[in-house]
């Protein structure tokens, strides 16, 4: 109709560039992390909550014990990669232009990873007596 | 970015106040979105008073009545006026549905507005005169799901069995009208419409997923399986609440996703 | 294949009208589900095919039909198409041409099966068989057994289902599509041969002319030429409108049915289903009064019956409400769980139109303008007859005509319920079936005649200009009062009269019609204005057969002529218009009295009782 400017067919635009055939993957993924998370915090929040106020030695003796130290570790890797793909979402919602969009999935990859990275090596240091 | 900005020439004005008519007893007063492309004006919203005892119940009983006795010129779609043809799918006191099945009186207003019925045409939808919207892009996303039974098996001579509660699984999804008001009362596909499909075409698409009688399922899956053509759903719910027929499409969408990773997972 | 798209520019009045020429194989005017099947029947035989459609395909009236589709299918019980036939013929109080009703009758089992195949979802039986239910005035045994389980139900949403899947079948062969152009007028040539139509697309006003060796008429009913009508306001009978205009009669006009069961007031329709389902009506003494009317159909009597029956009690005081002016349909004895699987769309309407609750309540109810048996005539191929040198049967080369728009006659005086979905798909797919006979794909048409836009645009430029002192909708609605008033469910010689006096002053008013909208871009006040044009010629050849026929026939019932007159009047009426000087000419017709084929006797007449 007249509105369309577009001198492609109304189908042909609707089909664009077909189906990316995945997607799943990452709405499973999310589902996944996000019953990880609740579970992860639970348990940090506990950690965190026994360490209130105790001096940083006894911090690094918690988290030197391999259970703590892998459960603190899952929580910062299932964090870090719910937060990427929710961000993702946000992103692709919002954002239109499809530089702009591609650099801020890119800019979200980038800061979750380095974000996870970090926390991840502040586990390990004072997991291992850094 | 997301735009915050109106695009130029879409800030609505103020538009004609049209006398009341004589000798009425109960008038309700009508704001109405007015937009011709051929004067080249912004959109504008007249006022009309509508005589309640010389007229239907329904909001489109309104409408037809202000297009008989006052004004020729307002252009809205009507056909079956019982709720089956979806037509009349317009935007009343702020909420998508069908104009004749909605009572008048439901919409009260609110606010500045409180006790004045509001229409504008479907949201988001390019307009092509006053309530009458473009829905090329909504029918061609409903194309695109390929809305037919296909079989590979060869036809039997009668029917194709089907068992009653596959049969029933059809409820609550074959009845769609396709009059546009789930998908255009949905956030996520006035942001990604060019993409996202948009609630009424993926209910349909459940529609024929879940048909006993279909051989094509996976194919259909297939097509679906598209961060942008399924995966906008947020449940937001508003197709739900929308649906003058009382269907839920986020509830078939739920359903399709479900689909998709019980054959992954 | 060639396709010549062609711009020029007409001017009428100082105004110019861009046209875009198109050429095609088959054009088809109306997408409901008979205009549907035959674009999928001509798609599939690889012509090039054009659906035009004043509405987008599944908004046409199609979706609104309820209750079922017939079809002796023999899922509840033994069923054979002779029965069918036989309750058709009496239906149609013997004004049916048999030949076309065994043509119907025998073909409605695989159009069916057919449309199960592109996948209605019909509702089911416990062996997982299509569900059929009991309708009106289909028995078996030849009427002597009991009521027969003939119609093939979708809930009670079976127009709906089969018009949106025959939608999915028309994109599934590419379907070319011409939504929203409103056809205006057909072109015929100086030989009497029709060569396309010209449309007016809505959304920029721009004219387009079609060019093609069939024009197929699917343009449903004109319901809305009275004021209490079933039918949707887009039912304004276009094609009718246009066969008048072209010279061409139309048939039957009279026969207009009256729905027993649309909702008071508002007039929307609860499927004869919900009697087929146990259903019934009552009076203000709460009697079942049709066990007087039809002692052994009863509710489920044929619908011109019911009609009269409800009428009857009204006229003797017995009618319910404030004002004794209705009839009560009583649902509240069934099952909640039965009116929810078999009846949902109806107890939806009942609420939001009645504030009926039907689990408790009755649903007040009023005998409504349903359809038109009468129409364009045609042979069971759908070609479009008409009477020339006294040979009732030349066809018209070029035009078809199929659906309500249509009179094959398989309804002739009265119409069963569920006989018109399978009229639309068994004659739909005969349209189809004819143009793959007789029309070669893509072969050289002949330049159109120069003046073949002329009447179109003529009429188009008049109205749309029209500074009369009467709005459209004045002059509607008061041919719509007319009809209602003096063309009824019954006549007499003296409200025909009076009707005949005043629809000739309606269309004589229409010198005078006003528009206000002067746009070209969706002008609905214009199209209204062709519409009205369209039902106005309808309702006046409505009322002139009507007034010229001296007896009572299925839904023409004469209070001065209570009795069929077979020796004089077992014929079909033939009506032309005269638009300049405004008047009607009446002529006549032979019913056929014979089948297609020697598997079935022609049913001699008898008395119609139910």
């Amino acid at each position: 109709m007249q509105s369309n400017s577009s001198m492609r067919t109304p189908l042909a635009r609707v089909r664009g560039l077909g189906s990316a055939k995945s997607g799943t993957g990452h709405f499973w993924l999310q589902r996944v992390t996000a019953v990880a998370n609740v579970v992860l915090t639970v348990i940090f929040l506990g950690v965190v909550i026994s360490l209130f106020g105790k001096p940083y030695p006894a911090a690094m003796a918690t988290l030197s014990h391999p259970l703590v130290a892998i459960l603190m570790l899952l929580f910062v890797v299932s964090g870090a990669v719910h937060m990427r793909i929710g961000m993702q979402v946000v992103i692709e919602d919002y954002i239109h232009g499809e530089g702009l969009k591609i650099a801020a999935v890119m800019a979200n990859t980038f800061f979750a990873i380095a974000i996870g990275a970090a926390c991840v090596f502040a586990v390990l240091k004072l997991s291992f007596g850094g | 970015m997301a735009e915050f900005n109106l695009p130029q020439n879409s800030r609505l004005t103020e538009g004609k106040a049209w006398p009341k008519p004589a000798g009425a007893a109960k008038l309700t007063e009508f704001k109405v979105y007015r937009w011709n492309p051929d004067t080249g004006e912004n959109p504008r919203t007249d006022t009309y008073f509508v005589d309640r005892e010389d007229c239907g119940p329904m909001v489109l009983d309104a409408l037809i009545w202000i297009k008989s006795k006052i004004d020729p010129t307002l252009t809205f779609r009507r056909s079956c006026r019982e709720g089956i043809c979806g037509s009349c799918a317009m935007n009343m006191d702020g909420k998508n549905g069908l104009a004749c099945t909605t009572g008048i009186d439901e919409c009260s207003g609110h606010g500045k507005s409180a006790g004045k019925v509001a229409i504008y045409p479907l949201p988001h939808m390019p307009v092509i005169k006053d309530l009458v919207p473009d829905l090329t892009r909504f029918y061609a996303q409903h194309a695109s799901i390929e809305p037919w039974l296909k079989t590979t098996t060869p036809a039997p001579e009668k029917e194709w069995k089907q068992a009653k509660d596959d049969r029933e699984k059809l409820d609550g999804l074959y009845e769609c009208i396709l009059c546009a008001c789930c998908s255009t009362s949905c956030p996520s596909y006035w942001w990604n419409g060019d993409r996202y499909l948009g609630p009424a075409a993926l209910l349909q698409a459940y529609r024929w997923l879940i048909d006993s009688r279909d051989e094509s399922t996976g194919e259909r899956l297939d097509n679906l399986e598209d961060p942008f053509r399924l995966y906008r759903c947020h449940t937001i719910m508003n197709c739900a609440n929308a649906c003058p027929k009382g269907l839920n499409p986020a509830k078939a969408i739920a359903e399709v996703k479900k689909m998709m990773v019980a054959r992954q997972v | 294949m060639a396709i010549t798209k062609a711009r020029s520019t007409a001017t009428y009045a100082g105004q110019a009208y861009p046209i875009t020429d198109h050429t095609f194989d088959v054009v088809v005017v109306g997408a409901g589900g008979a205009g549907l099947r035959a674009t999928v029947g001509c798609s599939q035989a690889g012509l090039r095919t054009a659906c035009i459609s004043k509405v987008f395909p599944t908004r046409s009236h199609t979706v609104a039909a309820q209750g079922g589709v017939a079809a002796s299918l023999g899922n509840m019980g033994k069923d054979t198409w002779q029965w069918h036939m036989y309750d058709t013929v009496k239906g149609s109080d013997w004004l049916g041409d048999q030949d076309a009703i065994e043509y119907l009758v025998r073909n409605a089992p695989a159009a069916v099966y057919e449309l199960e195949h592109w996948g209605v979802p019909f509702s089911r039986t416990e062996s997982g068989k299509i569900y059929q239910r009991p309708f009106g005035g289909m028995t078996t045994e030849f009427g002597e057994g009991p009521p027969a389980q003939r119609t093939c139900a979708a809930a009670d949403r079976t127009g709906h289902a089969m018009l949106h899947t025959l939608y999915g079948q028309a994109l599934r062969y590419n379907t070319e599509f011409f939504i929203e152009y409103f056809a205006i007028d057909l072109i015929m040539d100086e030989d009497g041969h029709c060569r396309g139509v010209i449309a007016l697309k809505l959304d920029d006003g721009t004219i387009h002319r079609f060019r093609s060796q069939q024009t197929i008429l699917a343009t449903g009913g004109y319901g809305r030429a009275y004021f209490s009508a079933t039918s949707a306001h887009t039912c304004t009978g276009d094609g009718g409108g246009m066969v008048l205009r072209a010279g061409l009669p139309l048939q039957d006009m009279e026969f207009v049915q009256f729905h027993p069961t649309g909702i008071y007031g508002a007039g929307c329709l609860i499927t004869e289903g919900a009697r087929g389902e146990g259903g019934y009506l009552t009076n203000s003494e709460g009697e079942r009064f049709m066990e007087r009317y039809a002692p052994s159909a009863k509710d489920l009597a044929s619908r011109d019956v019911v009609s009269r029956s409800m009428t009857m009690e009204i006229r003797g005081g017995r009618g319910v409400g404030k004002n004794k002016d209705h009839i009560y349909l009583h649902l509240d004895h069934l099952d909640p769980k039965i009116l929810h699987e078999r009846l949902p769309g109806i107890s939806e309407s009942a609420k939001i139109f009645a504030g009926v609750d039907v689990t408790r309540e009755p649903i007040p109810v009023l005998p409504t303008v349903h359809y038109n048996m009468g129409g364009i005539p045609t042979n069971f191929h759908g070609e479009v007859l008409t009477k020339v040198d006294g040979n009732p049967d030349t066809v018209v080369p070029g035009l078809m005509a199929i659906g309500e728009a249509a009179c094959v006659s398989v309804h002739g005086a009265n119409r069963l319920g569920s006989n018109s979905l399978i009229d639309l798909v068994v004659f739909g797919r005969a349209a189809g079936l004819r143009c793959a006979e007789t029309v070669t794909a893509g072969e050289k048409q002949p330049e159109l005649p120069k003046n073949s836009a002329d009447l179109a645009l003529i009429r188009l430029d008049k109205y749309r200009n029209a500074s009369g002192g009467t709005s459209t909708a004045e002059l509607r609605g008061r041919m719509q009062k007319t009809m209602q008033d003096n063309c009824a469910v019954y006549r007499t010689g003296e409200t025909l009269e009076e009707g005949h006096k005043l629809i000739h002053e309606v269309w004589g008013g229409i010198t005078d019609i006003a528009t206000t909208d002067r746009s070209l871009i969706w002008n609905s006040d214009l199209v209204e204005t062709l519409e009205f044009d369209n039902l106005i010629t309808q309702a006046v050849v409505t009322m002139d057969s009507a007034l010229n026929r001296p007896e009572s026939r299925g839904a023409h019932a004469r209070e001065d002529y209570p009795n069929r007159d077979d020796k004089d009047w077992m014929k079909h009426t033939l009506s032309w218009i005269d638009d300049e000087k405004r008047s009607v000419t009446l002529d006549e017709r032979p019913v056929h009295t014979y089948t297609l084929s020697n598997d079935i006797e022609y049913i001699k007449p008898k008395a119609r009782v139910y």
